[in-house]
C-alpha cells in the first residue's frame, strides 16, 4: 500500500536522533517496514516505533532531508512490508544505538519486558523513561555516561521467556554468541530497492531479507553464513561487514 | 544451432529477478520447481544503476508493476568471482549480459561462458538513468546492430545463445537478424514500454528514474503475441516471459510456442518458501494440463491443432 502522508511533529529524541510522527496510524506488526519516499531525494527502509511515526538517526543526505521535515510537509509511505516479530513470551528487548527504536512498538505490545539497551553515549539511548515504566532497564554505554561503562553484551545474559536483538550487526553477532538460538530473534538490515522480494538486493545467503525477513529466529541465522560477514551493496558487489 | 540444455521442469526466474546465485540455491533448498535460474544481467562495469524508488507496485490485483532498476551490476570480475562459487544442485545456470556494443556483449560473454549452461543476451532493458540515453533504445529497436551482437556472442561462446527482444520495437526484424547471426532461441520479451506512474499528491513521477519498464498481467497479451509470432516464423527454442503466474498461463505461453517460461513479477511479497510453493503450483497445473503426455507435445499447438468444431462453424 502507497500513501502520501503529512508530518505532524518532529521530536527532537537526541542530538542527532528525531522522532516524525504522521497524520494517521498505519496498521503493521512489530518488526515490519515501511519504504519512506522522499521525492527526488530517494526511497528508504525505516520500521515504525510509533503506530504514526518513525525515529531517524542522521546519516547521510537523505535522513537529513527526513529529520527537517516539519509539520504540514509530506513523505511517501509503502507498506507496512516484510515479517515481523512473532508473539514473544517475558522477553528481554536487546537494542543498540538506533536500533532501539524497532524495539518502542514491540515493548508495546508485549507481556513483561525486560530492556537491555547500549549505545556509545547516554544521547543514544531511545524512549529512556517511557521504557522504565513498562519494565526494567538495563543500560550500558561505551563512554560511562548512562549505566554501566562497556557494551551492552556485557548485561548478558538476562533471564527471559525470549529475547528480540536489533542493533549493528557485529552487536548482534556479539549477542549471538552468549543469548539461545532457539529463543531469539534478529533484525537483520541489508541495502534494499525494490523491497517486495523480486530484485534479490537484500539477499543475505540467499534469504531476500524485505520478505523472508526483516526478523530472523537465532536458528535460521545458523544456515545464513552471511549474516555478520558480507552484504551485497548498491551495485551487488559484496561488502564486509 | 546448438540445442538448448534440457531445463526440468521447463521453468526459470526472469533476468532482474531474484538475480544472484545465493537466492537461486535458497529456492532450490525450498523445492522450487525452477528447472534453471537467470542472473541478473552482467554488464561491462559496476554500476549502481538508478537511486531508489525503483518500482511502482501494484495496489489491487491484476495491475502492473513498473520498475526502473536500470542495470545494476557488480563488475565483471566480482561477477566470475561470484559464480565460480556458484554451486546449482540440478538446476541450470542462465547468464544474461548486456553491453554498450558488440565489442563489450563479445567480452563479456567470453567471460561468462564457463558458468554458463545457457547465455541470455540482452537487447532490450527499456529503463535508463535519467539524463543518459537509454543504453538498449539504440541496440533492441535496431536489427543490424542486434544481429552484429549475436554474432559476436556467438563467435565468443560454445555455449547457446538466447536474444531477449524488447515488445517496444520491430521484434521480427530484430529476431531475424538475430537468428541469422547464430542465435540458438528467441527471449519473447523483456518488459513494456517503458511506462509512467505520477503521484497525484505530490504531483511528481513516483520513480527516481521517471519512467519504467512495464510487467505482470499487462505485459502477458502482448509477450504472449510475440511469442506466437516468433514461433510461427522462426520455429525456434523461445522461453516466454511475461505475466505468468498461473499454470494457465504457462500453458497459453506454451501453445503459443515457448519451451521455457519465464516467472518474474508472480513472486512480488512471497517469501521463499511461498515463492517455491508458486512454482510447483504452476507445475502442477501443466502437468494436470497434459495429462500424461509429454510437455515437448504442447510446445506451439496453438499452431497446428485444427480449429475446434464450434469455432470453425
Amino acid at each position: 500500500m502507497r500513501e502520501i502522508v503529512r508530518v505532524i511533529r518532529n521530536l527532537a529524541e537526541s542530538l542527532w536522533t528525531n522522532t516524525l510522527f504522521f497524520d494517521r496510524e498505519i496498521a503493521c506488526e512489530p518488526g515490519q517496514f515501511m519504504m519512506v519516499w522522499l521525492p527526488r531525494l530517494g526511497e528508504k527502509p525505516f520500521t515504525l516505533s510509533y503506530p504514526n511515526g518513525i525515529t531517524v538517526k542522521r546519516a547521510g543526505r537523505f535522513t537529513e532531508a527526513l529529520t527537517s521535515l516539519g509539520p504540514g510537509d509530506t513523505l511517501g509511505l509503502r507498506g507496512p512490508l516484510g515479517r515481523g516479530y512473532p508473539l514473544l513470551e517475558r522477553p528481554a528487548l536487546v537494542g543498540g544505538g538506533v536500533g532501539i527504536a524497532e524495539l518502542r512498538l514491540l515493548a508495546l505490545r508485549s507481556d513483561s519486558p525486560t530492556f537491555i539497551l547500549g549505545g556509545r553515549t547516554a544521547e543514544e539511548i531511545l524512549y529512556f523513561d517511557e521504557f522504565q515504566s513498562l519494565g526494567p532497564v538495563k543500560v550500558a554505554t561505551e563512554d560511562g555516561s548512562l549505566g554501566e561503562k562497556g557494551l551492552v553484551t556485557d548485561l548478558l545474559p538476562v533471564d527471559a521467556g525470549s529475547y528480540a536483538v536489533c542493533g549493528p550487526e557485529r552487536m548482534m553477532v556479539a549477542c549471538r554468541s552468549i543469548l539461545p538460538d532457539d529463543r531469539t530473534h534478529y533484525a537483520i538490515e541489508r541495502y534494499m530497492k525494490c523491497a517486495v522480494g523480486l530484485c534479490g538486493q537484500c539477499t543475505c545467503s540467499g534469504q531476500r531479507v524485505c520478505v523472508d525477513g526483516p526478523i530472523f529466529p537465532g536458528k535460521m541465522l545458523e544456515s545464513m553464513p552471511d549474516f555478520g560477514h558480507r552484504r551485497r551493496s548498491k551495485s551487488g558487489r559484496w561488502e564486509k561487514i | 544451432m546448438i540445442a538448448l540444455p534440457e531445463i526440468n521442469p521447463p521453468l526459470i526466474n526472469a533476468s532482474g529477478i531474484l538475480s544472484y546465485p545465493e537466492v537461486f540455491r535458497a529456492l532450490e533448498a525450498s523445492g522450487a520447481a525452477l528447472g534453471g535460474y537467470v542472473t541478473k544481467s552482467v554488464g561491462p562495469a559496476e554500476g549502481a544503476g538508478n537511486e531508489n524508488p525503483v518500482v511502482v507496485c501494484p495496489e489491487d490485483e491484476g495491475q502492473p508493476l513498473l520498475n526502473s532498476l536500470a542495470l545494476p551490476t557488480q563488475s565483471p570480475e566480482d561477477w566470475e568471482a561470484d559464480l565460480a562459487q556458484t554451486r546449482l544442485e540440478s538446476s541450470r545456470l542462465i547468464v544474461s549480459i548486456y553491453g554498450g556494443g558488440p565489442d563489450e556483449f563479445g567480452e563479456i560473454a567470453a567471460r561468462m561462458s564457463p558458468f554458463a549452461d545457457l547465455i541470455e543476451v540482452n537487447l532490450s532493458c527499456p529503463n535508463r538513468v535519467p539524463g543518459e540515453v537509454a543504453l538498449m533504445e539504440s541496440i533492441g529497436q535496431r536489427p543490424d546492430l542486434s544481429g552484429e551482437i549475436i554474432g559476436r556472442v556467438r563467435d565468443s561462446t560454445t555455449k547457446p545463445v538466447i536474444a531477449k527482444l524488447s515488445p517496444n520495437s520491430d521484434y521480427l526484424a530484430v529476431a531475424a537478424a538475430c537468428m541469422d547471426a547464430g542465435a540458438d532461441g528467441l527471449g519473447c520479451g523483456n518488459t513494456l514500454g517503458p511506462g509512467l506512474a505520477i503521484d497525484t499528491v505530490t504531483g511528481k513521477a513516483i520513480l527516481a528514474g521517471t519512467t519504467g519498464g512495464i510487467s505482470g498481467p499487462a505485459l502477458k497479451p502482448v509477450n504472449l503475441r510475440m511469442t506466437y509470432e516468433c514461433y510461427a516464423l522462426f520455429g525456434c527454442p523461445i522461453i516466454g516471459y511475461g505475466g505468468i503466474g498461473s499454470w494457465e498461463d504457462a500453458v497459453e505461453y506454451t501453445l503459443a510456442g515457448a519451451c521455457i517460461l519465464g516467472i518474474g513479477t508472480a513472486f512480488l511479497g512471497k517469501t521463499t518458501s511461498e515463492a517455491a510453493r508458486l512454482t510447483r503450483r504452476i507445475w502442477e497445473g501443466v502437468q494436470a494440463y497434459l495429462g500424461g503426455a509429454p510437455f515437448p507435445e504442447m510446445v506451439g499447438r496453438a499452431h497446428r491443432d485444427p480449429a475446434p468444431e464450434a469455432a470453425r462453424a
